[in-house]
């Protein structure tokens, strides 16, 4: 079965980064003239902050077949759940800490909610590893 | 998205997802949960399929069942089974949303 070009996986990849490189076009434009400065960073914080959360949302989905897995899919499927939620959640910090933070901090602010996002997959994903090392 | 209402909407559905967040479980090990005849798991794990919030895959002679939601989706789940909302029937006949009386 072969797939329309429109709804192939790269097509949509194409066309979220178009929207995104011309929505950031756009905030540049329009600032300062008829956005303030600060108003185009916040929006584009919180672009960025959305664009995490829809990713992170569908990536729970995004199965390898059983057949080609070469780890226990139970720890597959736990990890993958995991990192989904976290990044949905940092993602969702990252947009209300760049709309609704003092603009002083609003981006650091951000980045900590990410980051830590980040950092709670990377050990839960050293747990797992350990744990399956020492299971051996 | 409706698919994914009407999927959720039953509690059966609902166990099933649940006993997949675990890990892949074929089809048998799924149907041994449940006090119900193996023509009617079918058509729960056709409706759950129907709406992407599984996976199957066939390995020899047996499906194995996989979790497939997403972030959304478990969310939603969730707040199904917190507030036990299922299906009914009113007295015409027509599907109605109603609150489990068990968790009422």
């Amino acid at each position: 079965m072969t797939r329309s070009f429109a709804t192939s996986p790269i097509t949509r990849a194409l066309f979220a980064a178009a929207l995104i490189i011309a929505a950031s076009a756009t905030l540049a434009y329009a600032s300062p003239a008829y956005v303030s400065v600060e108003l185009a960073r916040r929006l584009f914080g919180a672009m960025l902050g959305v664009v995490v959360v829809i990713y992170a949302n569908a990536a729970p989905k995004a199965l390898t077949p059983l057949t080609r897995m070469r780890c226990d899919p139970e720890v597959e499927q736990i990890l993958r759940r995991f990192a989904g939620w976290m990044l949905v959640l940092g993602g969702l910090g990252y947009t209300a800490a760049s709309l609704l933070a003092p603009i002083g901090s609003a981006q650091l602010l951000a980045i900590a909610f990410l980051g830590s996002a980040l950092l709670a997959v990377a050990i839960r994903y050293g747990i797992a590893v350990g744990v399956g090392r020492r299971a051996r | 998205m409706s698919s994914v209402f009407k999927a959720l909407a039953d509690p059966t559905r609902r166990r099933v997802l649940q006993l997949l967040r675990r890990g892949p479980m074929t089809a048998g090990e799924l149907a041994e949960q449940f006090d119900l005849a193996k023509p009617t798991m079918s058509v729960h794990f056709a409706v759950l399929r129907e709406a992407s919030l599984i996976d199957s895959e066939k390995q020899g002679r047996t499906i194995v069942y996989r979790l497939r939601m997403s972030v959304l989706e478990e969310a939603l789940l969730g707040f199904a089974q917190t507030f036990g909302i299922q299906v009914t029937k009113d007295a015409a006949g027509a599907p109605a949303v109603t609150p489990d009386t068990e968790h009422s």
